[in-house]
């Protein structure tokens, strides 16, 4: 019998890959995780069972073939290991730093399931990347046919990339506009070094520019080319533009100076990574330094706060959230690493004003209060009953409210999408009552004659694998409609 | 003789007349067309023997002895409920001449006494007079033609009263024309005209368009009396037979066991020379050879005439019939009945060098050259008018005893006792072994054992000189250094083009390469039939193989590959009937694998031209395309072959960017049936270089369409690459070695699932049905093959395969995932996955309907994966209220949990099942591996943890007298869905000590369970199986679990006649613990069409009341439920449903121990992970009931009995792609007239079987019985006497338990005479059986504590070691006990014994086979492959002559010297034992010299066992090889 290199979570224990220590990690924006070392992974991949219904990939959005690329780690050969995870997915790498691998595959991993703790798919996946990068594996993806069409992708993120990556293979002419200076979306600038170093994000930018894919930058449609422009100078059109408006808390004294949109915060940190010289945080505005800082939000955005504020050196760091760390919907992961590095959770817990003194104003008051904040007024919550979602509704606790001193408020209560109807001036775009794109199912197809939609801006604020599979099967049923249209052409 | 008249009369007014035969017949004929059912799928077995005269002369003797023997082989035929009409039997003997003289005599004619009379039994049309004269007509003017004088026609005198009232429906008008030999030719000539002739009145007779015209005989030499009465009533039937006069030198005689209903007179046997009972395999195969063999064949022997007699098998005749017919080809061309049988059915040699004689291997060899074997179980009696022979097949799989009487007759048969003999002056008793022959020369007046006649065969001809000129190429070719083809991109993108799948590489390809052994896997097929997938699926995937189950036995490719041989022979078959070296120039190869270079050098070796025909079509080839290159194709390979090439090559290899690759299996079939038709193919090899091919399986549709060598080129290039890449070990022609051997293991596996031995007889035979290929293609491109519901055509093929081209030549060069064999998101789908089961199981946890309607809605909208997804239910009348529906408790009654046994599974879900179905009145199956005994008391909780149905498997672990006790109902599983025509294996890790208790093995030690059940070798078998098993458990029904397959709804009809009360359908996608992974895939049929073949055909042959049918494989949601009681199914299997309800997620890693949540698993650590519960499983039934009510109400029934059997209630919603030509399920959903009469009535008592002596015994055993008192019982007993012992064995259980405290000779039973088959089977202990004579088959089955013993009577001469006292298949499955036998056993003596222990004084081929317990000793010679297979036990054989090791199978055994005390004593005790009990001369002597004669035996020991024993099988323990 040949070895079986597999099924191994009989004889070896879940590991992960080292994480640095809280003291240490908390000083700078590196990321927390080290790589696992060959041997160990291999280990720890031989772990999988190999199922025959493979749970982990049903709950993978872009359905990666885990339990082979797995296999053939375990197996040692990792340059396979990565072709067939950069098979199914653009950024592998990225997934496997930032997914919630315990929402999705880990949580549902059947060695999981069972009680034996899952494979650590993410790391390896990760690894196998890395590796992949080191070894000079990852080549720039050149064209292998020529289709004599171009697609305007509108949106430098993981969906616009995605989808830009894949039509610029089959040999369409690629151009993507994104309003920021660099490509990447929030894999730039939204998310932090020490969740995703930025220079595993550039090196990407760079080979898919390298795929002859042009990127207009700093460029806002609507703005500096109307919507319509785009249309007509390319055949398709991919829309991928994020969603970006904050969502804002509408209680007294809001117009108090040291409130943030978490967004404007994250980019401004991540400026600085690069190197960027960034006005707000010189002022000091931006810049958590010295200060008492409080978070609104249990979401993930909620957590990269936290913890950049940890290291831009905050006194105290305090999340407020007005469900329980069960009912939160931030990675559970995340939560865990941001205490260890010193955040506090006030769990139950719902803003109700903001005081400019450390007294707390009075928020029967209607006066407008002037000057710097000083201090959140919260209310501390129960849980109710379960609505119909199932999830159970914060009731307020009356007569417990209590001031948290804060000098610095980030506001990360998601995004909604802006109103590209108006801001584009395409009355026939249609759009859902939350203001997403409405597409047809599995394509990205909107009822613009080869208009395409993928993302947030479908979705509403969603994880980056999902924008992924969005850009995906977006750029695949473009290749079906031009390989559609060939053939009534032939016929 | 009575008077015609009053019986017509009688018969007009009686159910049974003339409209019941034409409405009978019609009925056959329609139902042949449109339903399932296929009249060529008939299946006869039966009971055979002869009696010759060793001087020569006739005499009545011989005949009253044929007669006398017909009626003691009653029990191995079927009666029909008249009680009258029997299945056919028949007598052959020379023609009285002096009686037929006085024939003549009596029409006034003075007889030409210095002329040849010849004798025509002609059966002719009864009812239809002028049909009737229209025959009289043809055979007069034919005889005429030929030149001969008629005597005139004699009316047969028959008594119908002894018919049953169906048989005399059908009977023919029976009369015999005489004929004398006017031209004075010799009597050979006279012989062949009188063939030439008859073969002429059966064309003629056609071309009038008359069918019942059939001559019996027709000969100068011989005269056949057959009919479809019983047995014991042929000499009624024909007074001929009694008359004084009528003498003969033999009797050849025949009792015919069918599984037809229909009483066809014509298809009695014997046959013209030789009576069969078994069945030819390869019977396709071989009657394609026979088409292109013939043109030579004929005209050499019959020059002029040729014509006349082709073609040489009859279209339409049964495997017997077209065997026959061969044979007696073979005859009138001058071979002598011996040579012919050799030639026909010879025994197995190329494996045998150490056994056989080089001459005979020589005589082998030639004959391998020019014939292909006619493969399968066969006894064969038959004559040639000089010799008289009894034959055995070349796996000895009927028995065939033999005595020779002192009076000087030689009676062989299949029981021995069938004919009174006088022991004291009886001269010899024997049995045939395999491919054993023994032959009286009636002229000589000699008889010829098998050494004797096979000797003089050998030395007949120069054989050794002419098969000098065969050229082995495998030594040349073992030199070859092995080259990839293609390398680099181009091989990836020829392996994407070729439909190759990282799955197939990593999963099939690289375990085949790595192991030298196929991959296993678990679980069971859910994904969509090929037909129906949405994804490119080879062409293979079309094909099912198929396997034998119950008239045949598969066999154990692996044990017994001595019998099996991939010999593959190339060349220019020149014709049969040469006897010249000149043919057998030919070259040979062991395998018909040939890798990459060897495939050049052999072209270098090839005698005669070589042409290559490429087989691809051009990429922009329209509608038709491929079609017109099939054409090509096929019109080069004849043009290449007409103008002499004798080696064609088909290959793909020149496909490229544009050009497609032709399926290599379309282009080798069409081939192939292209020139069989033109009866070009025996001139020419057939080579065949495919891509596509990579699996057994492919291999095996390669081969099985025709093809000579394969040449898996792209395969191999694959391999190449991997070693390339460092992920095998090589070098490539090491690695390609590997590959091939796993190849040619499994197509060893695929040939022996069907009961194929060789492979020139199973080439071109498409021994395989497929699943979705149109009926005109298969009639053009595969003809023979069965294809019943159609669909995808040669246009649809074409389609996919450009489709997949277009992936490998113009798209990404990433190999497509899989997902074929484990789930993949990108892949075939899969019926199970995660959604679905986590749904299914929160809706059991949390008992939630709502939960399980979501589930059911979610699985129906899946893509279609069965053939039941594209009909549609349709409603009775307006719905009703729910309130009026069965109950769903009475409804989940009707549910069974399939068997899976303890060893798959983990005993906690083993319990969990047994629980839960108990719970709600409905069954468990305990599969096979027993049950622990502590299941048979309630648990505390009052619950019942004991299986009500208990399964007899082919490895009979723990079946105890006790087990079969425990029950409502015994199964015989004769095969499983997931492999059937398989055996399995328990690796030892799995051996627990719970479950080597219960299987009564050695914990660690591997257990083997063997393919066919050693006892069921066809179906009088069974009936006997299921005759001991009703008499161990007087209460219990039997089932009969049948895998569907096309031919199953006529096994059925036989196994339900062989008195089975449930028969089980199990589909091809049940589970499986472990199985090769192409096994799993490529087996059997989806139950839909088995259920719906058995239901329609056991209706049409008025059995269906007789049976409960169940169903099981893939029953997924209440509306699968509903649509298999619709198409006949009263129970319902729930086996893998079951298991996820227990907490399975579809691992499928059953095989590797690691169930990670417990389910199937013997690991502690990950039992502790189960958490499944009685509950789940009742919640589970539960909603599958409540689902079924409902929709019960919905269409307005009101109980499941309604609906049963209503396929009219079905309707096809879909025809499946539009790329298929038609996907026509109508053949399943046709009702049979009448049926809608049948009663489904579960609770019916069972179908009771007569009575044996037991009934005696009980009855005067009653004070033992009552009150423990210790009894000695004496009777006489014959060989009809069936399973003594073992209804008064059920007694004591009952009334003592099977571990008991009785004396060993509590009650001992003395009988004298030969004792039927299964004498003590099952025997428990306080019982002793002593016979003095002999004993058949089965002795001792299950014996479960009992004693046995047989020994010769005091007045016999006979030399105990030198005859047979006892049959074949001996202790079979026995766990405890004594067998005492002073005498020769038969074949597969002890084989999978587990605790009795025996001395015999020798044994024929397979001794001790799988044998995991208990200890034999065998005092005399043994037969080859002793000990295969042997894993627990221990065995001695007494060996003064030092030939043992030579015969012994060493692959799990290791031998040495007896040399330590523990074992010696061990030996001599029951030697000791052996003396006393038989008053045996060889033990005593023995025993009388022990010091010296200790040394002259041998301790076998299984390997396995080293480590385990309690002492050393040696001094030296070096000596032993470690494993």
């Amino acid at each position: 019998m040949a070895k079986q290199p597999m099924l191994k979570f009989v004889n070896f224990e879940r590991q992960m890959p080292e994480k640095r220590n809280a003291g240490m990690r908390s000083k700078d924006f590196l990321e927390i995780y080290s790589e696992f070392a060959g041997k160990k992974a291999e280990e720890q991949a031989s772990r999988c069972s190999q199922c025959g219904v493979p749970y982990c990939q049903s709950h993978c959005p872009l359905h990666n073939n885990i339990p082979d690329w797995l296999k053939l780690t375990a197996e040692g050969r990792l340059q396979e290991a990565y072709e067939t995870s950069q098979a199914t997915n653009t950024f592998p790498e990225i997934c496997g730093r930032i997914c919630p691998q315990d929402r999705l595959c880990e949580g549902n991993c059947v060695i999981e399931q069972s009680g034996h703790e899952t494979v650590t798919i993410g790391a390896i996946e990760k690894y196998i990347t890395d590796t992949a990068w080191e070894e000079g594996w990852v080549k720039v993806n050149e064209p292998i046919n020529s289709i004599d069409q171009s697609v305007g992708i509108i949106g430098a993120g993981p969906g616009g990339l995605a989808a830009a990556d894949i039509l610029r293979q089959e040999g369409l002419a690629v151009t993507i506009y994104d309003r920021y200076d660099r490509a990447g979306g929030l894999l730039t600038y939204g998310i932090p070094g020490f969740k995703l170093e930025k220079d595993i994000v550039m090196r990407r930018n760079e080979q898919l520019e390298k795929s002859g894919i042009e990127f207009v930058l700093n460029t806002n449609i609507g703005v500096d080319i109307t919507f319509d422009e785009v249309r007509k100078k390319h055949d398709f059109v991919i829309v991928a533009t994020g969603v970006y408006k904050a969502r804002e808390l509408d209680i007294p004294n809001g117009n108090l100076k040291g409130k943030l949109a978490a967004l404007d915060y994250l980019t401004a940190s991540n400026k600085l990574s690069f190197g960027d010289s960034v006005k707000q945080f010189e002022r000091g505005l931006f810049n958590a330094d010295g200060k008492k800082v409080v978070v609104i939000g249990g979401g993930d955005t909620a957590m990269d706060c936290v913890r950049t504020a940890v290291r831009q050196g905050a006194t105290s760091v305090k999340c407020l959230y007005r469900r329980d760390r069960e009912n939160m919907p931030g990675s559970q992961r995340e939560v865990q690493n941001a205490e260890e590095e010193g955040v506090i959770f006030e769990w139950l817990t719902s803003p109700k004003g903001f005081s400019n003194n450390r007294q707390g104003n009075d928020l029967s008051n209607s006066k407008v209060q002037k000057g710097d904040l000083k201090g959140v007024i919260v209310q501390k919550m129960q849980l109710g009953d379960p609505d119909a979602t199932g999830r159970r509704t914060p009731e307020e606790i009356t007569g417990s409210e209590y001031l948290e001193e804060a000098d610095l408020v980030i506001e990360a209560l998601g995004f909604e999408p802006e109103d590209l109807t108006t801001l584009w001036d395409q009355p026939e775009l249609p759009v859902s009552r939350w203001g997403t794109i409405k597409v047809e199912y599995g394509t990205g197809k909107t009822n613009l004659e080869n208009v395409y939609a993928v993302g947030d801006i479908v979705r509403g604020a969603s994880l980056v694998v999902w924008a992924i599979k969005d850009g995906r099967d977006a750029a695949n049923a473009i290749l079906s409609q031009i390989e559609a249209t060939k053939v009534i052409a032939a016929e | 003789m009575r008077s015609e008249k009053i019986n017509l009369k009688s018969l007009e007014k009686n159910t049974y007349g003339k409209k019941w035969v034409k409405a009978e017949n019609e009925k056959r004929t329609w139902m042949s067309k449109n339903s399932l059912y296929r009249e060529d799928m008939e299946h006869a077995s039966c009971g055979v023997g002869l009696v010759v005269s060793l001087d020569g002369k006739p005499s009545r003797r011989v005949v009253e002895s044929g007669i006398d023997a017909l009626k003691a082989i009653w029990h191995r035929g079927a009666v029909d409920a008249d009680g009258k009409t029997g299945d056919g039997a028949g007598i052959h003997t020379q023609i009285p001449v002096p009686f037929f003289y006085d024939q003549v005599r009596r029409t006034g004619h003075e007889p030409r006494l210095d002329e040849l009379i010849a004798v025509g039994q002609v059966f002719l049309p009864r009812t239809d007079y002028g049909a009737q004269e229209t025959c009289r007509t043809i055979v007069e003017s034919e005889v005429l033609r030929m030149g001969y004088y008629i005597y005139g026609w004699r009316q047969v005198p028959v008594e119908v009263g002894c018919l049953g009232e169906k048989a005399n429906a059908t009977r023919p008008e029976i009369e015999q024309i005489l004929i004398s030999n006017s031209k004075g030719v010799d009597e050979v000539t006279f012989e062949r005209e009188l063939y030439v002739l008859r073969r002429r009145i059966e064309k003629s007779a056609a071309d009038a368009g008359i069918s019942d015209l059939y001559l019996a005989s027709l000969s100068c030499r011989s005269i056949i009396y057959k009919g479809m009465m019983l047995a014991e009533q042929v000499a009624v039937f024909y007074p001929d037979l009694m008359d004084e006069r009528f003498e003969s030198t033999f009797a050849i005689y025949h009792q015919r066991y069918s599984t037809n209903t229909f009483p066809q007179w014509w298809l009695a046997q014997p046959f013209r020379m030789l009576a069969h009972n078994g069945e030819i395999n390869t019977l396709k195969g071989n009657t394609n050879w026979m088409k292109s063999h013939e043109i030579r064949m004929a005209s050499s022997a019959f020059g002029s005439l040729a014509d006349d007699i082709k073609p040489i098998i009859p279209g339409g005749s049964s495997d017997s019939a077209a065997l026959d017919a061969v044979f007696e080809v073979l005859v009138r061309a001058g071979r002598s009945a011996p040579m012919a049988k050799t030639m026909l059915v010879p025994e197995s040699w190329s494996n045998q060098a150490k056994e056989l004689p080089k001459k005979w291997r020589d005589m082998y060899s030639y004959c391998n050259s020019i014939m292909e074997p006619w493969d399968g179980p066969a006894a064969l009696a038959m004559t040639d008018g000089r010799w008289v022979c009894a034959g055995l097949d070349r796996n000895g799989l009927r028995p065939m005893r033999y005595v020779v009487t002192g009076d000087g007759l030689l009676i062989a048969g299949s029981e021995v006792g069938m004919v009174p003999t006088d022991e004291a002056t009886i001269r010899e008793k024997g049995a045939l072994g395999p491919g054993q022959l023994l032959a009286v020369d009636m002229e000589e007046g000699r008889l010829f054992h098998d050494s004797e006649i096979k000797n003089k065969l050998a030395d007949s001809q120069p054989f050794g000189d002419w098969v000098s000129k065969i050229t082995d190429l495998d030594k040349a070719l073992s030199k070859v250094t092995e080259k990839a083809v293609f390398s680099g991109n181009e091989l990836r993108k020829r392996q994407i083009a070729a439909g190759y799948s990282i799955e197939e590489i990593e999963q099939i390809l690289a375990p085949m390469v790595e192991d030298a052994k196929e991959t296993l896997a678990s679980m069971g097929d859910d994904t969509p039939s090929a037909v129906l997938s949405k994804k490119y699926r080879p062409l293979s995937h079309y094909f099912r193989q198929n396997f034998s189950q119950v008239t045949n036995p598969p066999i154990d490719s692996l044990r017994e590959y001595r019998v099996m041989s991939l010999k593959t022979r190339f060349g220019n078959l020149k014709n049969v009937l040469d006897e010249s070296s000149t043919q057998a120039e030919i070259l040979v190869l062991d395998s018909p694998f040939v890798g990459n270079s060897q495939w050049k050098a052999l072209k270098k070796h090839f005698n005669a031209d070589l042409v290559q025909i490429d087989c691809t079509f051009n990429v922009n080839a329209g509608r038709g395309g491929l079609q017109a290159e099939l054409e090509r194709i096929r019109s080069e390979a004849e043009d290449a072959v007409r103008s002499g090439a004798g080696h064609l090559v088909l290959s793909d290899q020149l496909s490229n960017d544009i050009k497609v690759a032709v399926p290599m299996i379309l282009a080798t079939s069409a081939v192939h049936s292209h020139l069989t038709r033109k009866g070009l193919r025996t001139f020419c090899s057939l080579n065949v270089r495919s891509a596509e091919c990579i699996d057994p399986h492919y291999f095996a549709v390669l081969i099985g369409a025709g093809a000579t060598v394969v040449n898996a080129y792209l395969a191999e290039d694959t391999i190449a690459d991997r070693i390339e890449r460092g992920l095998l070990r090589g070098p490539l022609t090491e690695a390609t070695r590997r590959y091939q051997e796993a190849i040619d293991q499994g197509l060893l596996k695929i040939m022996a699932k069907m009961g194929i031995s060789v492979v020139s007889s199973y080439r071109g035979g498409l021994n395989f049905e497929a699943v979705g290929l149109s009926r005109a293609m298969c009639a053009e491109y595969f003809p023979g093959l069965m294809s019943r519901i159609s669909g995808i055509g040669v246009q649809g093929i074409q389609k996919k395969a450009i489709e997949i081209h277009r992936h490998g030549w113009f798209g990404q060069d990433v190999l497509p995932i899989g997902g074929f064999y484990k789930s993949r998101k990108t892949g075939e789908s899969h019926a199970w996955e995660a959604q679905t089961m986590h749904m299914m199981q929160t809706a059991c946890n949390r008992a939630s309907y709502d939960l399980w309607k979501q589930y059911s809605n979610r699985m129906q909208s899946n893509p279609p994966i069965h053939l039941r997804d594209l009909l549609a239910i349709k409603p009775i009348s307006e719905p009703i209220p729910l309130e009026e529906v069965e109950s769903i408790t009475s409804i989940r009654k009707r549910f069974v949990t399939p068997g899976m046994s303890l060893g798959a599974l983990s005993p906690e879900a083993h319990k969990t099942l047994n629980v839960a179905m108990n719970r709600i009145g409905a069954k468990s199956d305990s599969g096979e591996g027993g049950e622990d005994p502590a299941h048979f008391h309630p648990e505390p909780n009052g619950d019942n943890p004991s299986a009500k149905i208990k399964q007899v498997a082919s490895g009979r672990f723990g079946v105890t007298a006790e087990y079969l006790n425990q029950c409502e109902e015994l199964e015989i599983k004769v095969a499983q869905g997931a492999k059937p025509g398989e055996g399995g294996q328990l690796p030892g890790m799995k051996v627990t000590d719970l479950i080597a208790r219960l299987r009564h093995s050695t914990k660690g030690v591997t257990l083997i369970s063997p393919p066919p059940h050693h006892d069921i070798y066809s179906i009088e078998d069974l009936a006997q199986l299921i005759y001991d098993l009703k008499q161990i458990n007087p209460r219990c029904k039997v089932t009969v679990k049948l895998v569907a397959a096309s031919g199953v709804g006529t096994i059925a009809a036989g196994v339900a006649k062989a008195k089975a009360d449930v028969i089980l359908i199990s589909g091809h996608n049940g589970g499986t613990g472990a199985s090769p992974a192409t096994s799993i895939k490529f087996a059997g049929l989806p139950w839909e069409m088995g259920l719906t073949e058995a239901h329609q055909v056991l209706a049409m042959n008025n059995l269906r009341e007789r049976i409960t049918l169940r169903t099981d494989g893939g029953l997924r949601t209440g509306r699968d439920i509903v649509m298999a009681a619709m198409m006949g199914a009263e129970e319902f299997g729930i086996g893998t449903a079951a298991l996820i309800a227990m907490g399975c997620i579809m691992v499928r890693q059953c095989q590797s121990n690691t169930c990670p949540v417990g389910v199937c698993t013997q690991d502690e650590g990950l039992r502790e992970k189960f958490t499944g519960n009685a509950d789940k499983v009742v919640n589970l039934i539960t909603f599958y009931a409540q689902e079924v009510r409902e929709i019960l109400s919905e269409i307005g029934a009101r109980s499941v009995d309604e609906i049963i059997g209503r396929a009219d209630l079905l309707g096809q919603v879909s025809r499946g792609s539009d790329h298929l030509d038609d996907l026509d399920l109508n053949p399943l959903l046709i009702t049979v007239d009448g049926a809608d009469k049948i009663s489904y009535d579960r609770s019916r008592a069972r179908n009771e079987v007569p009575e044996t002596l037991d009934k005696q015994i009980v009855q005067d055993a009653e004070r033992f019985l009552k009150d423990g008192e210790k009894m000695q019982l004496s009777y006489a007993i014959q060989n009809t006497h069936r399973t003594v012992g073992t209804r008064t064995s059920s007694e004591i259980v009952q009334r003592f338990g099977m571990r008991n405290s009785l004396q060993e000779d509590h009650l001992v039973v003395k009988l004298t005479g030969s004792a039927g088959q299964a004498l003590g089977a099952f025997a428990a202990p306080g019982l002793k059986l002593e016979v003095s004579g002999d004993a058949n088959d089965y002795v001792g089955k299950g014996l479960s504590g009992g004693t046995i013993v047989i020994r010769p009577p005091m007045i016999s001469p006979l030399i105990a070691s030198e005859n047979t006292i006892i049959g074949n298949t001996v202790l079979y499955g026995a766990t405890d006990g004594f067998l005492f036998a002073s005498g020769r056993a038969g074949e597969r003596f002890a084989v999978r014994n587990s605790g009795a222990k025996v001395v015999v004084e020798g044994c024929g081929s397979n001794g001790c086979e799988y044998m995991t317990g208990g200890v034999a000793v065998v005092l005399g010679s043994i037969g080859s492959n002793f000990g295969a297979g042997m894993t627990g036990g221990m065995a001695y054989v007494y060996d003064p002559e030092n030939q043992a090791q030579e015969v012994m199978n060493m692959e799990s055994i290791v031998t040495a010297r007896v040399q330590i005390d523990h074992w010696k004593k061990q030996l001599k005790s029951l030697l000791q034992k052996h003396a006393v009990e038989t008053e045996s001369r060889r033990a005593q002597e023995i025993l009388r010299n022990w010091d010296i004669e200790v040394n002259n035996f041998v301790q076998v020991c299984p390997k396995e066992m080293l480590n385990k024993i309690p002492h050393p099988i040696s001094l030296n323990e070096g000596a032993i090889p470690a494993e």
